[in-house]
């Protein structure tokens, strides 16, 4: 740094940290110190001096070790001052100085989402969630199977002979993974039309409706194993991880926006989740009947089931309302690689 | 002459407006150097974002030619906001594993709610300075419960007849607590004012539903005689739309009125304040931001911020008396961010 003797003087307005008085005085900068001249006298060591970040309209301000704050009329003078004494902004602040900077970063900014969005964040809620042991899991779900029988569930009308039939049937099948968890079939009769889904403690709910309506009983064992894919993918874990994160994220985002528009994004970022958790069970409940040598015939009637409801209905039923359209999943089936 | 240190004459006042100079284009470009770093960095980041936004604010903001310094460290509000995700992530896992212990949880959080909200207040005031004076809150943990958890609470039992009290005294206390180094802030809106600005919205609420309700059901009527179904439809979407609009008008009425009535009746030693909020400015204000934000996926949402602030700015100025030169500091200790970390978090707003 030069002696500084070529530097201009700064006019403003210097308080001394211990009153609010207003002292008018004079900044010079000489051999690495800043000397106040005028109302009141001061020198201080440039390093011990911290210069407020620049912005386009605000005055640069100087603020001493012990609070006392120098505040100059013309900033633009100031500004040159700083410079010729070799003050430097940081890297950040150059970035939001500059309209080019703030483009890239908007770009790096909307690829990091996408891409955590659609790869880093499942992978790494696959992660965690496969480390978790199974009895977390199951803890979660405590109470949800007695919430659901008070409010939608009634006890089930199939005889008990049918139901061990279905049970023993499905118990007979080898999953097509090593590891399979422990599950729990319960047999439901649902106030909500038909329905079958796995909750994370472990129990898989069949209703009497679903039975009735896909009759025929490789079907419901199809359907069945699509509820224990979900199971053993532990997809409630990953989507309540997944979930979580999106809805940090958003908060991070919207901040201040209010949570009347950050609760839609959150809902619709899930509904990708749903569907691709959709699509894991169909290939686990797939490569299930493939492997005790049940044609894949008996899941396409499950979807085609299903498409029925949805066409006569034109409203999704329940059990499809995160799920991709059934004619979505019985074209995916029937691309699946048929063995030998 | 002892005479020189008596006031001879009425001092006179002069008014001082608020003048807040950031853009919106400067924030945009702010706030997204500062998204990506806190996102890249799994919010790390977002500390020092704040304390860069909040400088950024304050600098902006000036009275009586100077502007406002913001001196929160990142570190300590990093530590805040991880004690805060600590706190509300195990009361949301708690309420995932069971209802019981998430009703413990929720019971735990309450009973340091207090505690956080003054400790934030006490945060966000020790890290404002003007003109090298810092300020302060001096209330202390007996009154904090009793304004933030056994008022609010005992107002329930009155079905909430009690509320504006309440309310009342919450902002005495925030207010009379705050100081600008020495000089303490006082407030005097009186108990009544309040119960006049709630009675008034509830009325025009239920006057409004009720005509609302006999200009639908005739129209409803006319329309039906009419026939035709499309008919009855556009009179339902009608009604909706005149609802909103409705509730928007009386609700920003309701906020400009308790805004204006809390600063125009707030001093800070002998200098006033003056607001001059009003609901068709607010209103205006809530509606463009709102259909900004939406339309732009959220790019607006740093102009709307900017927005709103100015418009607040842009409605308050101060009655200074005298002059404003004779604010002596109050040297304290440092305050830790555990509370702010938590007000960041939760995203409850203390300024009003």
């Amino acid at each position: 740094m030069d002696s500084g003797a070529a530097m201009g003087t700064v006019a403003g307005r210097y308080y001394d940290g211990v009153t609010s008085r207003v002292h008018r005085v004079v900044l010079r900068v000489e051999g690495g110190q800043a000397c106040l001249e005028g109302d009141a006298e001061r020198r201080a060591p440039l390093d011990d001096i911290r210069v407020s970040e620049r912005t386009t309209h605000a005055p640069r301000r100087l603020t001493f070790a012990d609070e006392a704050v120098f505040e100059p009329d013309d900033r633009h003078a100031l500004e040159a001052l700083l410079l010729a004494t070799g003050h430097r902004d940081g890297s950040v602040v150059r970035m939001q100085q500059s309209w080019r900077a703030v483009l890239v970063a908007s770009v790096v900014l909307v690829a990091v989402l996408v891409l955590g969005y659609l790869f880093a964040l499942p992978a790494g809620a696959n992660l965690v969630a496969r480390m978790l042991p199974v009895a977390v899991e199951r803890q979660l779900g405590q109470g949800m199977l007695d919430v659901l029988d008070r409010r939608v569930f009634a006890p089930s009308k199939l005889s008990a002979s049918r139901r061990d039939e279905l049970a023993q049937a499905f118990a007979r099948l080898a999953p097509p993974e090593d590891g399979a968890p422990a599950y729990h079939l319960v047999f439901r009769r649902s106030r909500i039309g038909p329905n079958a889904f796995a909750l994370p403690s472990g129990d898989i709910v069949m209703t009497d409706e679903m039975v009735n309506l896909l009759e025929d009983d490789k079907a419901v064992l199809a359907t069945l194993a699509h509820e224990l894919g979900h199971l053993h993918e532990r997809h409630l874990t990953r989507r309540l991880i997944q979930g979580s994160v999106v809805a940090a994220a958003i908060t991070v985002v919207a901040g201040d926006a209010g949570s009347l528009l950050a609760g839609l994004p959150t809902l619709a970022l899930d509904m990708h989740y749903s569907r691709e958790a959709e699509q894991e069970a169909d290939d686990y409940a797939a490569a299930m009947l493939q492997q005790n040598g049940i044609g894949l015939a008996h899941l396409e009637r499950v979807f085609a089931t299903l498409e029925d409801i949805e066409k006569e209905n034109g409203v999704m039923p329940a059990y499809l309302s995160s799920h991709p359209a059934s004619a979505e999943r019985l074209a995916r089936l029937r691309q699946r690689p048929h063995p030998h | 002459m002892s005479a020189v240190f008596e006031p001879t004459a009425p001092v006179t006042r002069t008014e001082e407006r608020f003048v807040f100079s950031a853009t919106g284009s400067e924030y945009f470009r702010i706030w997204i150097v500062n998204l990506l770093l806190s996102i890249v960095t799994l919010g790390i980041y977002s500390a020092w974002a704040k304390v860069r936004r909040n400088q950024y604010f304050y600098a902006n903001t000036k009275l009586a030619g100077s502007t406002f310094e913001y001196h929160g460290n990142p570190m300590a509000i990093l530590k805040g906001r991880i004690a805060a995700v600590v706190l509300i992530g195990g009361y949301n896992l708690a309420l995932h594993y069971s209802v019981k212990v998430g009703l413990v949880m929720l019971v735990v959080v309450a009973a340091v709610m207090p505690w956080l909200i003054l400790k934030s207040l006490q945060y966000s005031l020790h890290n404002s300075s003007y003109r090298g004076i810092r300020f302060g809150f001096r209330g202390n943990l007996k009154s904090a419960y009793l304004y933030y958890l056994v008022l609010p609470v005992a107002s329930v039992f009155t079905l909430g007849l009690a509320y504006p009290f309440v309310h009342q005294r919450l902002k005495q206390f925030q207010h009379t607590e705050s100081r600008y180094g020495t000089t303490h802030f006082s407030f005097d809106a009186p108990v009544g004012a309040f119960y006049k600005a709630y009675g008034v919205f509830i009325g025009l609420l239920l006057g409004g539903s009720f005509a609302l309700g006999i200009v639908g059901a005739i129209v409803g009527g006319v329309s039906t005689v009419m026939g035709g179904g499309t008919g009855k439809a556009g009179v339902i979407a009608l009604i909706v739309i005149v609802s909103y609009g409705y509730a928007l008008c009386v609700g920003t009425a309701f906020m400009a009125y308790l805004q204006n009535l809390i600063w125009n009746h707030t001093q800070l030693g002998a200098h006033g304040f003056r607001s001059t909020m009003t609901w068709q400015g607010l209103a205006g204000l809530l509606i463009t931001n709102l259909l900004g934000i939406a339309f732009t996926l959220g790019l607006f949402i740093p102009f709307a911020h900017v927005r709103a602030l100015k418009y607040r700015m842009q409605c308050t100025a101060m009655l200074v008396s005298g002059s404003l030169d004779d604010v002596v500091a109050n040297k304290g200790g440092e305050v830790d961010a555990i509370g702010e970390g938590m007000a960041d978090l939760a995203g409850f707003d203390l300024s009003l």
